[in-house]
């Protein structure tokens, strides 16, 4: 065997064997281990009962029950709702912070701020904010004349307290991601629509906006993937109440498992949203390979 | 991009600003709320100008052991950090090097293990830590943040190490130098801006973190995020207490911000937008 | 110091073959320059001499033993890359300690073979700066003195000077040449510059498409290439080709197309048969203007003139045929005038117009 060759499994042995082996250990055998648990009636608030294999029952379970399919409405509902006004603001933002002035670097770089502070601490401030009685959001709608909203104590409310807070958290996201890609955009075409005479609006639609669909495309898929876990800010909010209002796949999760303890049908339902998420995760990886062939 | 009127600008100016407003509030409720007294914290209208009291704070370190729980958050924090750093260079650097058709997918495929939801593994590593005693320490949580971590620095580190021009390798290959010697000696100090970076995701993400360690530590090796949950629901609602820790527990992820907001762009995107 | 050989070397990147079977003799102390267009496999060549790729098929030898599977630093050589390679996070010193480090001299030794190159090269003054801070020629030179450390017993280079401006590229060429003199090692070098070739070379080695289509000096390639490749690959403005066919005439062989015809010297048409299609090539400097009382003179129209101070480069046409005349430049026809231009009779070439071999 040539040299280089003989290197080139070297690197693979030396370099690559300690990160496959971690993440076999870390991330492969609990995935298999939630697929064994999942055909198994595993219930932890019943010890006694023995762990048999129970075949597809849990599947069956949590594919032709209500409150699974109900929770699967419910995230794709939050993700619609969150994922349109954070492009729509967002973008928009975005537009603005890269207006030459003076200031706006600073303005960008404080609108940051957001996305990098733990979800757990945006739940707390936001049920602060929320606070039925006292919370600073009726007391200022109140200054207006609008009648305290009972956010997060009422089935009709609740799915949008959160996501506003998860509109505050992540429309910085998409105004980061798009202001990056605006400013790495050649000048040359805007100089030729401004010579040629072409209005804002025009230049917005024919030449920003083409230019801008890769990245956005790459960012929604992004966002979608997280909004598809959204957990902490609803876990703090709401805990999936009231009733099952908030109920998203997470929380669905959360409850089967560590509220009734049936393990099974929580590895279960587990299994289906990874096999959802894997196609968002593809659909990412396409639009990304799309764009960097394009570049 | 063409220069505004005064008009356009005060108009820009003007939408920014009531954004930028309304962007802040939480932010200014969590440090003022932190530093209000007690009395005043639902006083309506809110008092805009009190006296500021750091009783809040020095309530979380004498009548909550809060320093044990930033002390955990530190050790599972930068125990991941270093973990995944480590590994995930090492892997980065094969991904970056070996020439193979099918090179991309693999990378492509560890990157996915981080987008998987948490909630879905959490069960199997509950019962797995509890079979083995992990449970309730900081090797845990370690362990599990490692999940997220590497698959990052992977992808981000085989975007450093892919600049670095394998000529330079060659040339020390050349020179009579092994592979090993070469990535500590030529590679990695040429990628250490990268390194830096990685290091920082993986020190906020682990930081920020708060599902697993919710459900994987009990008592002993609660973290700093889930300290602050539990002073809503234990304590009667100490918002004070709760807004001083939120404010500590945020300092990292903002000082990150202010510093280095280019590698932001890099880091939360995945390498989508340059 | 040391012969390198090749026998029947193959590489291909998977199904791909990118060099066929390449055979060559190095004579120890001998420059050899392997020169081809871009994608010939003259830097993969290079790159399997130096252990950077490996070897698919056939022979390496380096001072007669078989290197095929040696691991690079195992091979005596040294290498200088077309991006100079040069550590960026070192100094000029540090780059130079640290190719010899694994030779494992001792101290007095390592400063003393510095201090030698750095005197032989001029960089003395440089030893403590880093690359970013010299200049493409010093980073250049830096590049070669770190290759020169090691005393190897080969030189490769990989298109060393095609990062420098013209002016440096002329200069560096020279030192290059001076040090080969003075030092005699046997040197690979790839190029794709045929000026680079010609002055530096002992041996040219000319590939295209992983092949060989001429080895000899540059003398040999230049006055006898071997087919029409190397004929319109060396030598600048390239050669004019004219197609003609054979015929015999009242006193010799004529070669004739629609634009022309031309009496051909005794030795020239004695390889000739009647009626066989043959390419003629002809330098631009085998062309002049006629004098008076030349024979066999060509009319052509004048296209375009171009100055270039000592000599003029006058684009001719006949009919649909155009060629070039390189003439001094106070010779120079006015434009899209008539004139009558003669072929230099030693500086014919002919080729096969099939196969496009020389006859």
């Amino acid at each position: 065997m040539g040299y280089v060759n003989r290197r080139n499994r070297t690197i693979a042995g030396v370099f690559l064997l300690p990160t496959a082996a971690v993440l076999f250990l870390t991330t492969i055998y609990p995935m298999l281990y939630a697929l064994y648990l999942s055909f198994r009636n595993y219930d932890l608030a019943k010890p006694f009962i023995p762990r048999i294999f129970v075949g597809l029952a849990n599947f069956q379970e949590v594919l032709t029950s209500g409150p699974f399919l109900h929770s699967m409405l419910i995230t794709f509902k939050l993700m619609g709702v969150t994922l349109f006004f954070q492009f729509v603001i967002g973008v928009g933002l975005a537009l603005l912070v890269t207006q030459r002035l003076p200031g706006m670097a600073a303005i960008r770089t404080l609108l940051l701020i957001p996305m990098m502070i733990s979800p757990v601490i945006v739940g707390l401030v936001w049920l602060f904010i929320y606070f039925p009685e006292l919370g600073y959001f009726n007391y200022f709608i109140g200054l207006i004349g609008i009648n305290p909203i009972p956010w997060i104590t009422s089935t009709q409310w609740a799915l949008t307290a959160i996501a506003i807070a998860d509109i505050w958290q992540w429309t910085p996201f998409v105004m980061m991601g798009t202001a990056a890609a605006l400013q790495s955009l050649s000048p040359e075409p805007y100089e030729a629509a401004r010579i040629d005479g072409n209005s804002n609006i025009d230049v917005f639609l024919h030449v920003t906006l083409p230019q801008l669909k890769p990245v956005l495309i790459s960012l929604l898929f992004l966002r979608a993937i997280d909004a598809f876990k959204i957990y902490d800010i609803i876990f703090v909010l709401t805990k999936g109440g009231p009733g099952d209002a908030t109920e998203t796949i997470a929380l669905y999760i959360y409850r089967q498992s560590f509220t009734f303890w049936r393990m099974g049908v929580g590895a279960a339902a587990s299994f289906v949203s990874l096999i959802i998420i894997s196609v968002l995760i593809t659909l990412f990886f396409k639009s990304m390979q799309k764009s960097a062939a394009a570049r | 991009m063409n220069r505004l009127s005064t008009r356009q600008a005060t108009l820009v100016y003007s939408v920014t600003g009531i954004i930028l407003i309304i962007f802040m509030i939480p932010i200014y409720l969590i440090l003022a709320s932190s530093l209000k007294p007690s009395a005043d914290m639902f006083s309506r209208p809110p008092t805009v100008f009190f006296t500021p009291t750091l009783q809040h704070y020095v309530d979380l370190f004498t009548l909550r052991p809060f320093h044990w729980n930033i002390i955990n958050s530190l050790i599972v924090t930068l125990g991941s950090t270093v973990f995944s750093v480590t590994i995930g260079a090492l892997g980065a650097f094969a991904l970056s090097r070996i020439r193979h058709p099918r090179i991309n997918d693999a990378a492509f495929w560890i990157l996915s293990m981080r987008m998987f939801p948490p909630i879905a593994v959490v069960v199997p590593y509950y019962i797995i830590f509890k079979s083995v005693g992990l449970l309730d320490t900081p090797l845990a949580l370690i362990i599990v943040y490692s999940t997220a971590n590497i698959p990052l620095t992977v992808w981000l580190m085989k975007g450093f190490f892919d600049e670095v021009p394998e000529a330079l390798e060659e040339a020390a290959q050349v020179d009579g130098y092994g592979i090993v010697e070469i990535f500590y000696r030529i590679t990695l100090p040429l990628a250490a801006p990268g390194l830096a970076v990685c290091a920082v995701f993986c020190f906020i993400f682990s930081w920020n973190e708060f599902l697993f360690a919710l459900m994987l530590t009990g008592s002993s090796a609660q973290t700093a995020t889930v300290a602050v949950m539990s002073f809503w629901s234990s304590d009667a609602v100490q918002w004070g207490r709760i807004m001083a820790g939120s404010f500590i527990i945020l300092i990292p992820g903002v000082i990150f911000v202010l510093t280095c907001q280019k590698w932001l762009v890099k880091g939360l995107t995945l390498g989508s937008v340059k | 110091m040391a012969s390198v050989s090749l026998t029947n070397v193959v590489k291909a990147f998977g199904a791909f073959k990118v060099v066929h079977g390449v055979d060559l003799d190095i004579a120890d102390g001998e420059f050899v320059v392997l020169l081809g267009p871009s994608g010939c496999g003259k830097t993969t060549t290079l790159r399997m001499v130096a252990g950077l790729e490996d070897v698919n098929g056939g022979e390496i030898r380096i001072a007669g033993e078989v290197i095929n599977d040696r691991a690079p630093k195992d091979r005596k050589i040294a290498m200088v890359f077309q991006n100079y390679a040069l550590y960026p996070h070192m100094t000029v010193r540090q780059n130079m300690e640290f190719a010899l480090k694994p030779q494992r001299l001792s101290k007095a030794e390592v400063d003393a073979k510095i201090a030698g190159v750095a005197a032989m090269l001029g960089l003395d003054v440089l030893l403590h700066r880093k690359p970013a801070q010299l200049s493409g020629g010093q980073r250049q030179r830096v590049a070669m003195g770190r290759a020169m450390v090691r005393t190897p017993e080969v030189f490769l280079f990989d298109e060393p000077l095609s990062n420098l401006d013209a002016k440096l590229r002329t200069q560096v060429r020279m030192e290059i040449a001076k040090l080969h003199k003075q030092l005699g090692t046997t040197v690979i070098y790839v190029t794709h510059d045929q000026v680079e070739a010609m002055t530096l070379a002992d041996k040219i080695v000319i590939m295209k498409d992983g092949h060989i289509e001429q080895i000899g000096s540059p003398e040999e390639v230049f006055a006898r290439p071997k087919n029409l490749f190397v004929a319109t690959f060396i030598g600048s403005p390239s050669m004019n080709l004219f197609r003609m066919t054979a015929e015999r005439g009242d006193t010799g062989t004529v070669l004739s197309s629609p634009a022309f015809s031309l009496l051909l010297p005794v030795e020239l048409g004695a390889k000739l048969k009647p009626g066989q299609a043959v390419t003629l090539g002809v330098r631009p400097s085998d062309v002049r203007l006629a004098q008076a009382g030349d024979a066999d003179a060509i009319e052509a129209r004048v296209e375009v003139v171009e100055y270039l101070g000592v000599e003029a480069l006058v684009d001719l046409r006949i009919g649909t045929q155009e060629f070039i005349a390189q003439i001094p430049a106070s010779e120079r026809p006015a434009l899209d005038q008539a004139v009558k231009v003669v072929f230099n009779p030693a500086g014919l070439h002919l080729f096969d117009s099939e196969s496009g071999q020389a006859l």
